[in-house]
């Protein structure tokens, strides 16, 4: 429970969206810590291991989706060198190719967004099926536009 | 006295490039090891074949599904010592390599040398397949041999001397070549034993994790500490328990991570990684647990990159 309650407040900062302006490495890497937050909220869920409850679901997926409409907007160019950064220098040669898996991305969020509804996914089994193809989606981008530096 | 010298000279400049010669000569396997070869079986060798990795090399470049099984080659490796391109290994009998014999796969997977008798790169990385039992390099053969030809020569690589000269690998295979295990294990652990099997053999996990010398050896004595890439860009990290590594997450954590793609704080797989994964996702989960008993028991390092 404890655990589910750190999760959740997690899930509530989504976008510190105070460096926006100015450091978008910053603001990239938190939003994706925040995509990380309810990513683990959901898979914890999913596992059993903190106890489902639609209104965490719905929390999960709006932040996610928030998350996926914005991330593209913070990768200014030259911003691939910034100290601290794992952005691959792919994005900005292969822009094309990240705009699409962005849009895979927000489209697989924005279609949990609208399954999740109200009041937010009804058991796990409907968590499961909004938010399994979100989870799909990370490694494809990551493997492509994220190195280890 | 002069010509005395100079005789000496060429006399000792003869027996080095005559040692050299011999030294450098391939050693396929004994034609007894040869005979032992058994039949393989391909159901078997399904596992090993993901376990091996053999597709995110041999397999078109970003082939997803079925196209993974179409190995083509293709893929180019660009290293310090210049551009590999992995074969077609497929089960063409013209263009790959469906009318080798067993002893011919054997010879390339657990000694590095070709039919025709010439030395391997280590881009192939045979330096860790050479630790395969020749049962699973049979199963493995078996298991290939019904996956789809396709024709088609991938190009030549592409290297500068002397890293052109085939003969010259004979060297550096006598100091890297060793399929003796890297970790000590406690004897008997069943567990620890597989693990240790699948990421120093068929995994080939120190291929990418470990350091290397300017010869492009492996560092030995920084085992699976991280690296950088040895091809393209980035670092790959530690995956040992020593400082910059691993040492937070749980076995339970590890294994997770091979199933899924996801660390213990839900970041996601990314790079080379996400083939391995996917592939290791394939395995058995007792698999799994073994690699991730195995990662904890590695001797801690800090972090080699
Ligand atoms: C469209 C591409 C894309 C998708 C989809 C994506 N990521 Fe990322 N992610 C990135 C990039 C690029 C970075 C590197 C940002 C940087 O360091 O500047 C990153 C970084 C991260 C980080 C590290 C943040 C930090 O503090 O450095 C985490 C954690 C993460 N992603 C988790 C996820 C998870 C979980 C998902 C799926 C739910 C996901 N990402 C989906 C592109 C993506
Ligand atoms: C890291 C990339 C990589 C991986 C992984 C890899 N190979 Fe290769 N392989 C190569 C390269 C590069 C060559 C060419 C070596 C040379 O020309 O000396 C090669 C050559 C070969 C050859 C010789 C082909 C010929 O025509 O002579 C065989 C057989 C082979 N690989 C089988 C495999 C199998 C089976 C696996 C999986 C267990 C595998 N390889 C995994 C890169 C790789
Ligand atoms: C082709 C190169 C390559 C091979 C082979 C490889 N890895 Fe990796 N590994 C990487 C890269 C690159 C990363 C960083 C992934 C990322 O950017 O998210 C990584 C990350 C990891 C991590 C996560 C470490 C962390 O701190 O996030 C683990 C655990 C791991 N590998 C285990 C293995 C095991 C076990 C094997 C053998 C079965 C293996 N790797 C084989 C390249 C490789």
């Amino acid at each position: 429970m404890k655990k589910f309650v750190l999760a959740a407040a997690a899930v509530l900062f989504v976008m510190p969206a105070v460096q926006a302006a100015d450091d978008p490495v910053a603001t990239r890497k938190a939003i994706m810590q925040s995509v990380a937050a309810s990513a683990g909220l959901s898979g914890g869920m999913m596992k059993g291991e903190i106890a489902y409850s639609p209104a965490a679901g719905k929390a999960a997926i709006a932040s996610l989706n928030a998350a996926a409409l914005s991330f593209g907007a913070f990768f200014p160019a030259g911003s691939e060198a910034a100290p601290g950064t794992t952005a691959s220098p792919k994005i900005w040669e292969d822009s094309a190719g990240f705009a699409a898996a962005l849009a895979k991305f927000s489209a697989a969020t924005g279609a949990a967004a609208q399954a999740s509804g109200k009041d937010g996914p009804a058991d796990v089994d409907a968590l499961k099926a909004a938010v399994g193809p979100i989870l799909a989606s990370c490694k494809s981008c990551h493997e492509v536009y994220r190195v280890q530096k | 006295m002069r010509r005395k010298i100079l005789t000496g000279v060429l006399v000792a400049g003869a027996a080095v490039a005559a040692a050299g010669w011999v030294l450098t000569a391939p050693r396929p396997l004994s034609s007894a090891a040869l005979a032992a070869l058994p039949d393989g079986d391909p159901q078997r060798g399904e596992v090993v074949f993901h376990a091996g990795g053999c597709a995110s090399c041999h397999a078109a470049p970003g082939a997803k599904g079925e196209d993974k099984l179409k190995l083509a080659g293709g893929l180019k490796l660009a290293t310090p010592f210049g551009t590999f391109v992995a074969p077609n290994i497929s089960s063409d009998p013209n263009d790959g390599i469906g009318g080798w014999s067993k002893a011919d796969f054997a010879n390339a997977m657990l000694a590095g040398v070709s039919p025709d008798g010439a030395h391997y790169y280590p881009a192939f990385p045979y330096t860790s397949y050479a630790r395969m039992t020749p049962g699973d390099v049979m199963d493995l053969q078996a298991y290939m041999q019904q996956l789809p030809a396709v024709a088609g020569k991938a190009p030549a690589h592409d290297l500068g001397f002397p890293f052109n000269i085939r003969r010259g690998l004979g060297l550096w295979k006598l100091a890297n070549l060793d399929p003796a295990p890297m970790v000590t294990v406690a004897a008997g652990d069943a567990v620890l034993e597989r693990g240790r099997y699948l990421v120093e053999g068929p995994g080939h996990c120190g291929e990418c994790h470990t350091p290397r010398d300017a010869i492009g050896g492996l560092d030995r004595s920084r085992w699976l500490a991280g690296a950088a890439a040895p091809t393209g860009e980035g670092r790959i990290p530690n995956i040992t328990g020593g400082e910059g590594g691993i040492g937070s997450w749980s076995a339970a954590d590890i294994a997770y991570y091979l199933e899924t793609g996801f660390t213990p704080d839900f970041d996601s797989v990314g790079g080379e990684m996400v083939a391995v994964q996917e592939n290791m996702a394939k395995l058995p989960a007792s698999d799994r647990e073994a690699i991730a008993a195995y990662l904890k028991a590695v001797p801690a390092l800090a972090d080699g990159r």
